[in-house]
């Protein structure tokens, strides 16, 4: 470029108009992408990005959470006190009907997010309406195991074991009873607002929630229920 | 040109959008993609998932290695989810979603291999709890 | 009906704590009397309460911290003159089961409901300034983390006056804060207040890693950014991967306590070690997030006051990154004697003292920061020096700590007391009074007066080290820590000589009340006139002091780094500012109320979960997601800043930085 015999002012106004932050040369037209963009030197992203990404964010928070209850079980699994062990406690036709209900919710919820993306309000409520569905019908399995256990005598505040067993369990039901009253409150908003700019957001987070709610009961059930299963 | 200019003009939101994503947000993608990633990670976790199941009960893998055939059918089914239903890639728009995931990933080990390391030396060099309550009384 | 809740709760039978309440009761009621008679409601609600500026939620989060820095200090006069009084014969003032509480309270207060929001303050106001942004990425939501914070302290300091605090120390270890040897609301108190705040903690690390990584003004690439905000990434990070496990460890604790189960107990399987592990697992971390900012604010004020870029920027970030990390890899060196035996304590004796190494890394970049500079001994700029000699003593004993055979005399003695005041106190603190002093201007428009700030520092410096050396003799010489009654009287000497200690850094404290008096009465004298009082370098002395609501009329471009610096040498240089951009409407968040709400249905929650009052305490969950409800319903998030508004504000900055630039003009020609 300097051979072009500019003089030097034009030169560097030029150039501080086509690379004001000395990125790099940009070569192409105005559609390619520019180098450095998306290392946020071209200025503050777009909200959707920032919510998605905080929750995101939130989400790895919540998984260190669970961590601490994986660890606490990891430790007190032989803790059962003279009382009942894994073998127990563990039902394998019932954690197989779970992991599929939460398995196709995932599934359920991912149709819904592709029916968002084209902006069709019925597909979107139908498939949140299964994801709900078969989120409640997880939670519901999930709370008559704990009724069953307890008629047997078997409750957390029998052994350490049994407390990290429902502590862990418990927790994972619990976020997927709130992620299912976040649910209804979303399917309620999107009835009510369509499609606006908020409700994509909060769209696109339970999203990530849901999924990563299914994320943490692989772990569940390999850890807690199959492993228990293994002598 | 002023200093404290910035001129919005310069850099469309679009290019933005091009080069950087949030986890699961590609708005450019259509429908139909959505819908076959959803299809994917369905039916390949539906494979690991009955795997896992399979090898937890049958004889065909060596006994001692059933859980780690379970972790590792475990971690395979958490990629299929990160990768089908969460759109987490490897590619330069997500780099800072992956860097946070393996931030996480070595919390989470961290925590968990860390605890569990600790707490079985403390459980191998210390009293048991019941013999020490027994000798407290 | 009402629970565990009865008259009793009431400790008129205990002399201290029914008055300190009484007269607490009535300044606070003086206080909202006040308000209520000047008719300031409105404006305190539309203007604070109710606001989402990053500014003045950083001013809210200071201010609590401050007060909740004396009641802390406080505590800790009561606890070394009970020490120097109760020695042989003589049994002080504090009953056993009083003292408990008051050196549970201190501590807790101290890192939960001072250090932090100080240090969250400071993260809130400087950031976004720093960036060239308008707010943080969810301004809202840091609201409620501000209330949330206030509505745990606000629990901790009720329980003053209705029941009693927890007995077991800062961290509730387990058995001793079980049910069976704490059938009290004491630990129940600390458990909801703690776990209110720290979701409001968790928020703010999340708001804040979404604001550096992801809101940047143009041009502001990783490497242009100042120290601070690095620092800010790093503990904003930490926040974010160790704060669920105080979350999770704590409601563990809760489970036991409120429904028998044995995560601790030492019963049935229950395993109390493992809470000493999670709980550190935080704990370590934690201090980490305490003293990274504090590590900024040195960057920003020894490059500032030696007039010179800081020196390896780089390899300073890189240090911060490294401490970031590593600061995971250290908890067991809490619990050297609990018998994880040589191996494991071996691994994390290592990784203790590798970390030192990041800080030495710092350390000697800010000396090389002063060195070859024009080194101005202003009052942030001693903290600063202060804080070089302090905290590197106090590192030097944490090293010795790391080392399990020599722990394993020292452990829980009061040399380890002495350490962790000696780094807290000189990294944390100095740091805190540091950028309180420096950024006091931007805040509020006037400086602090320089004298008393001096007198602060010298006071505060001197008796730090009068309290605390004696502190570190006694625990070579055995003394444990927390201990109500001495028995050996050759202690005496030592802690008696800590008691003047701390009536020399009582000194420091006043001094800094009346500096806090004395430059307001005198504001007008010390007025910021034009937004840079300390010829600064990065982007928030690019602002009015102080800053307007909106921050930057226009976003600042960057060109390299010290973002602000080459703007000003520039126009300097050419004498004249660079041309008036053109002005466009800002859109900035709209106020909002829920902060307010969900805290004080958190605090009727917490409250009711206290006493056992289930109806209140379902109640109050209920309130706040309805409040949650209506406030997700909500159309207008933003509203419109017109240009005219944006413009008046703008040229009322460029004239006085033109004035300023006249001015220099001026001196510069011969007369």
């Amino acid at each position: 470029m300097s051979d072009l015999g500019l003089p030097a002012s034009a030169e560097a106004l030029r150039r501080i108009r086509e690379d004001p932050h000395r990125l790099g040369h940009r070569a192409h037209g105005p559609q390619e992408p520019i180098q450095g963009a998306g290392h946020g030197v071209t200025g503050p992203a777009q909200k959707r990005i920032i919510v998605a990404y905080g929750f995101w964010i939130f989400l790895l928070s919540d998984i260190v959470m669970f961590a601490c209850f994986f660890a606490a079980f990891a430790v007190q699994r032989g803790a059962t006190a003279g009382g009942p062990g894994p073998q127990d406690v563990v039902e394998v036709p019932r954690v197989a009907l779970q992991t599929a209900a939460l398995l196709l919710s995932s599934y359920t919820c991912g149709l819904s997010f592709a029916a968002t993306n084209a902006r069709n309000k019925l597909w979107t409520q139908v498939f949140l309406l299964a994801t709900g569905l078969l989120g409640l019908a997880f939670v519901a399995m999930e709370v008559q195991e704990f009724v069953s256990l307890a008629s047997c005598g078997i409750t957390p505040q029998r052994s350490g074991f049994l407390t990290a067993f429902f502590g862990l369990v418990g927790l994972h039901g619990l976020h997927v009873t709130v992620g299912g009253l976040w649910l209804l409150t979303m399917m309620a908003q999107l009835q009510v607002k369509g499609f606006r700019r908020e409700i994509m957001h909060r769209l696109l987070c339970f999203n990530l929630f849901w999924h990563a709610l299914d994320i943490v009961w692989i772990g569940i059930f390999t850890i807690v229920y199959l492993m228990g299963t293994v002598p | 040109m002023s200093d404290l200019e910035y001129d919005p003009h310069n850099y469309s939101s679009v290019l933005d959008a091009r080069e950087d994503h949030a986890p699961g947000d590609e708005p450019h993608e259509s429908a139909g993609h959505w819908v076959l990633n959803a299809n994917l990670g369905l039916g390949l976790s539906v494979v690991l998932t009955a795997a896992a199941f399979w090898a937890a009960q049958a004889d065909i893998i060596y006994g001692p290695a059933i859980p780690v055939a379970l972790v590792v059918l475990a971690i395979a089914q958490m990629g299929v989810h990160l990768v089908f239903f969460l759109h987490v890639t490897t590619g330069p728009d997500n780099t800072n979603n992956v860097l946070a995931l393996a931030f996480g990933v070595l919390v989470v080990f961290l925590i968990v291999a860390g605890s569990i390391w600790i707490m079985h030396n403390l459980d191998y060099n210390m009293m048991p709890m019941d013999e020490l309550m027994r000798m407290a009384r | 009906m009402f629970g565990k809740l009865s008259w009793s709760a009431i400790p008129v039978s205990e002399p201290i704590p029914l008055i300190t309440s009484i007269v607490l009761i009535l300044v606070i009621v003086g206080v909202l009397g006040l308000v209520t008679v000047k008719g300031w409601w409105p404006y305190l609600w539309r203007e604070w309460i109710t606001s989402v500026d990053h500014k003045r939620i950083g001013i809210m989060y200071c201010l609590l911290g401050v007060v909740m820095l004396i009641r802390g200090f406080a505590d800790a006069v009561m606890m070394r003159t009970q020490q120097a009084a109760a020695i042989g014969d003589a049994h002080g003032y504090l009953p056993p089961e009083h003292y408990n509480q008051i050196f549970s309270a201190h501590g807790t207060i101290m890192i939960f409901f001072a250090a932090m929001p100080l240090v969250i303050g400071f993260m809130n106001f400087v950031t976004p300034l720093q960036l060239g942004v308008r707010d943080v990425a969810f301004p809202t939501l840091n609201s409620v983390s501000f209330w949330l914070t206030a509505s745990g302290a606000l629990l901790v300091n009720i329980s003053l006056f209705i029941g009693e605090f927890a007995r077991t120390g800062w961290l509730p270890y387990p058995p001793l804060s079980q049910t069976t040897y704490s059938p009290g609301v004491g630990v129940d108190y600390y458990l909801w207040a703690i776990q209110i705040s720290g979701v409001g903690t968790l928020m703010t690390g999340i708001n804040f890693v979404t604001t550096v990584l992801k809101m940047r003004c143009p041009g502001m690439s990783y490497l242009r950014m100042p120290m601070f905000c690095w620092t800010t990434l790093a503990a904003s990070l930490l926040i974010v991967a160790v704060f669920p496990i105080l979350t999770a460890t704590l409601a563990m604790l809760s489970l036991d306590r409120y429904f028998g189960w044995h995560y601790f107990t030492n019963t049935a399987g229950g395993n109390p070690m493992m809470f000493m592990n999670l709980i550190w697992a935080w704990g370590h971390p934690e201090v980490y997030i305490l003293v990274l900012p504090a590590f900024g604010i040195f960057s920003e004020v020894f490059s500032t006051f030696s007039g010179k870029p800081l020196f390896g920027y780089r390899s300073m970030v890189a240090a911060t990154l490294f401490i970031c990390i590593v600061a995971m890899m250290t908890w067991l060196h809490h619990f050297f004697t609990m018998g994880s035996g040589p191996a494991v304590n071996t691994a994390f004796g290592i990784s203790t003292s590798i970390i030192a190494v990041g800080t030495g890394v710092k350390i000697y970049n800010w000396i090389f920061t002063m060195y070859g500079g024009r080194v101005r001994f202003s009052v942030p700029m001693l903290w600063s020096l202060g804080f070089i000699f302090t905290f590197v003593i106090g590192g030097m004993t944490g090293v010795l700590l790391a080392v399990p055979p020599a722990d394993f005399l020292v452990h829980n003695s009061m040399f380890l007391v002495a350490h962790f005041h000696n780094v807290i106190i000189g990294g944390v603190v100095f740091g805190l009074f540091a950028g309180l002093d420096y950024w006091f201007p931007k805040a509020f428009g006037f400086r602090l007066h320089e004298g008393w700030g001096k007198a602060a520092f010298w006071f505060t410096f001197f008796g730090f080290w009068i309290t605390f050396m004696p502190l570190y003799i006694l625990g070579l010489q055995g003394m444990t820590r927390r201990l109500q009654h001495i028995n050996i009287e050759e202690w005496r000497p030592m802690l008696l000589l800590s008691v003047l200690g701390v009536a020399v850094i009582a000194a420091g404290v006043v001094c800094q009340v009346v500096m806090l008096v004395v430059s307001i009465l005198k504001r007008d004298q010390l007025r910021d006139v034009t937004g840079d009082p300390w010829d600064g370098r990065s982007l928030e002395w690019a602002t009015p002091s102080p800053a307007p609501f909106f921050n930057f009329a226009v976003m600042p471009n960057v060109e390299g780094e010290e973002a602000y610096w080459g703007i000003k040498l520039r126009a300097i240089d050419t004498q004249q500012l660079s041309p008036e951009p053109k002005y466009e409407p800002i859109e900035m968040p709209v106020r909002s109320p829920v902060g307010f709400y969900t805290a004080f249905f958190a605090t009727v929650t917490g409250f009711a979960l206290v006493w056992h009052i289930w109806w209140l305490a379902g109640l109050g969950l209920a309130a706040a997601f309805a409040g949650f409800v209506v406030f997700a319903w909500r159309d207008v998030h933003e509203y419109h800043v017109p240009v005219e508004e944006v413009a008046r504000v703008d040229r009322a900055r460029r004239a006085a930085r033109e004035a300023v630039l006249a001015r220099l003009a001026q001196q510069a020609t011969p007369s």
